[in-house]
């Protein structure tokens, strides 16, 4: 979807020793309406709310990230001198969202700002639909106890079949209702002695 | 006797923008007639001119040729977008300075590169937050096959769905294309309540000659209701269009102002410019030879040092430029196409250049959202 890109306001923390490199990512960012803040050799903790990090891939290593490799909060794009296999494979251990090639010239940080936002944004979107595919597939146990719970000795399939139909008058998921069937059946002794009292 | 100094020139005197180039020419010509007569200016310019003949191949070495073969370092010239982004490599390998002197779309501030015409919260914009309220929300999109059209088009999509209105269509022609039956065909189906038109040249004159036509057989598509709006039409075509353009609106930094209400214009320039082209690459050159006669020498990495904190007396105003992004404030009007000139509808003095839209903002361009009755 076609969106007018509103980076105006945001800010990119730059990890690079001070360089010509950095003067020219910077100029570049306040063009765009970025604010730009260099940083060397360390983040500080309050590039956690950063909106963009830029980081040397040349003379980078972990400990200048508040995050472990691969958990940056925020789009990451890398800066890479030397193509070194070793040195890209740790750039990739990063999970850099976009690359610039050094030395930066006029040009590139805009095109990079946009792809390094898309694929983060993709990849957050992929891992939290991996997470609850995961949380669904890990709830099998729960579907199976609650099938039992509803059939009482009767047929399996009308009894998944019950399951699937009450998951859809309470508007949510299979997985969801087997939860409270399966609570509800454990809890029928409490709630008949609060009926009492 | 004056020093000379040597300034490219880099327009082309024919082909499928032809009118707009030359306007443009006339106006870097203008300007360095008179920075030659004055006796302010410590020097005189000599134009290094080539002429790419509208052929887009040409304009990398015809700026390459300037550069290697002349002392000039500073170049007026380019129409297109096309052909800006041809030359900036050459720019940039050989330290020059383009000054552009034409509406763009945007998106671009390059160190090589000095944009004096309009840039999208400029042009666009402001053309669609004062259309919108006015005629209505759904647009059709029109133009040229190229950078222009679409990036333009792009940012007008984006623009609509803001305004709550809908994109009836969006087509595009080839360069120097005139069948434009099928488009009018679709117009005329469609029935938008304006046409964004981002056609040039001899595809434009045709669409707004055959929509004139369409007009009388059908008022919805009269410019009272229905407008062509430009963000790139000016003065220097409007004798092409043969009167078909009247009604429309088109947007930018100047017009030429016959009831002489501007005559700030006339004072800063021996001619008044004929266009916002012509004021534009007037502009350009004079600002040039203002920094040149404080900082003589002056290249592009002294140009955002000069440009912080000064301002400069063009046919536009005292404009001055932005040192990040090098594009200049302008003032942004509206105009409705009379004839062979413009009746300014809106004027904002002293917009600031925002290339990038980074500042745009829904609710201030296109007010609330209106809350659509729940019964």
């Amino acid at each position: 979807m076609a969106r007018i890109p509103n980076l105006g306001g945001a800010r990119a923390f730059v990890l690079h020793r001070p360089h010509p490199t950095v003067q020219a990512i910077t100029r570049q960012l306040s063009a765009i309406g970025l604010e730009a803040i260099g940083f060397w050799p360390e983040l500080p903790a309050e590039a956690l709310a950063a909106d963009f990090v830029f980081f040397d891939v040349d003379l980078g290593f972990d400990e200048q990230f508040p995050w472990k490799p691969g958990e940056a909060p925020m789009p990451l794009i890398a800066l890479i001198g030397s193509e070194a296999p070793g040195r890209v494979e740790w750039a990739l251990s990063h999970k850099a969202d976009a690359q610039l090639l050094k030395p930066v010239g006029n040009a590139g940080v805009y095109s990079a700002l946009l792809i390094a936002r898309q694929s983060f944004e993709a990849r957050k979107l992929l891992a939290g639909e991996i997470a609850s595919l995961r949380q669904r597939v890990a709830e099998r146990q729960t579907i199976v106890r609650a099938v039992e719970a509803l059939s009482k000795g009767a047929e399996d399939g009308r009894a998944y079949a019950q399951l699937r139909s009450l998951a859809m008058s309470w508007q949510i998921s299979v997985e969801e209702a087997a939860r409270r069937i399966v609570a509800m059946t454990q809890g029928e002794g409490d709630d008949d002695q609060s009926d009492r009292a | 006797m004056k020093r000379h100094i040597e300034i490219g020139i880099l327009y082309s005197r024919s082909g499928n923008y032809r009118l707009v180039s030359e306007s443009c020419r006339a106006g870097a010509m203008n300007a360095i007639a008179d920075v030659n007569a004055d006796p302010a200016v410590p020097f005189e310019f000599v134009p290094v001119e080539r002429d790419p003949q509208g052929n887009i191949d040409r304009y990398a070495s015809g700026c390459a040729d300037i550069l290697a073969n002349s002392g000039a370092r500073h170049i007026i010239g380019c129409v297109t977008s096309w052909s800006r982004k041809e030359v900036i490599p050459i720019l940039e390998r050989a330290g020059g300075t383009l000054w552009y002197a034409c509406p763009y779309e945007g998106f671009e501030a390059n160190e090589h590169v000095v944009y004096t015409h309009a840039c999208p919260n400029q042009h666009l914009v402001p053309l669609l937050a004062y259309v919108v309220p006015r005629f209505g929300a759904d647009g059709f999109l029109l133009g040229s096959n190229y950078i222009w059209g679409w990036e333009t088009n792009r940012v007008a999509r984006d623009l609509i769905a803001d305004a709550g209105g809908k994109v009836l269509g969006e087509r595009y022609l080839p360069l120097g294309e005139v069948d434009v039956a099928r488009l009018i065909a679709e117009v005329q189906a469609t029935k938008p309540d304006f046409i964004l038109n981002n056609l040039i040249g001899p595809s434009s004159y045709a669409f707004i000659a055959a929509y004139a036509e369409l007009g009388r057989r059908d008022p919805h598509f009269r410019p009272e209701r229905c407008p062509i709006l430009s963000c790139n039409l000016t003065e220097c075509e409007l004798p092409a269009l043969n009167g078909a353009g009247d009604g429309h609106l088109s947007v930018g930094p100047y017009f030429h102002d016959i009831s002489g209400a501007d005559r700030g214009a006339a004072s800063v320039s021996s001619v008044m410019p004929a266009s916002s082209f012509e004021a534009a690459a007037y502009a350009s050159v004079r600002t040039l030879a203002e920094i040149l006669t404080r900082n003589p020498g002056a290249q592009w990495m002294d140009l955002p040092k000069v440009f912080a904190g000064t301002s400069f007396r063009t046919p536009l105003g005292d404009i001055a430029i932005d040192p990040q992004t090098q594009h200049a404030t302008l003032p942004v009007q509206i105009g409705r196409i009379d004839g062979t000139s413009f009746k300014t509808v809106t004027l904002t003095k002293g917009v600031a250049p925002d290339p990038y839209l980074s500042r745009y903002d829904r609710t201030e361009t296109f007010g609330r959202p209106r809350l659509r009755v729940v019964s």
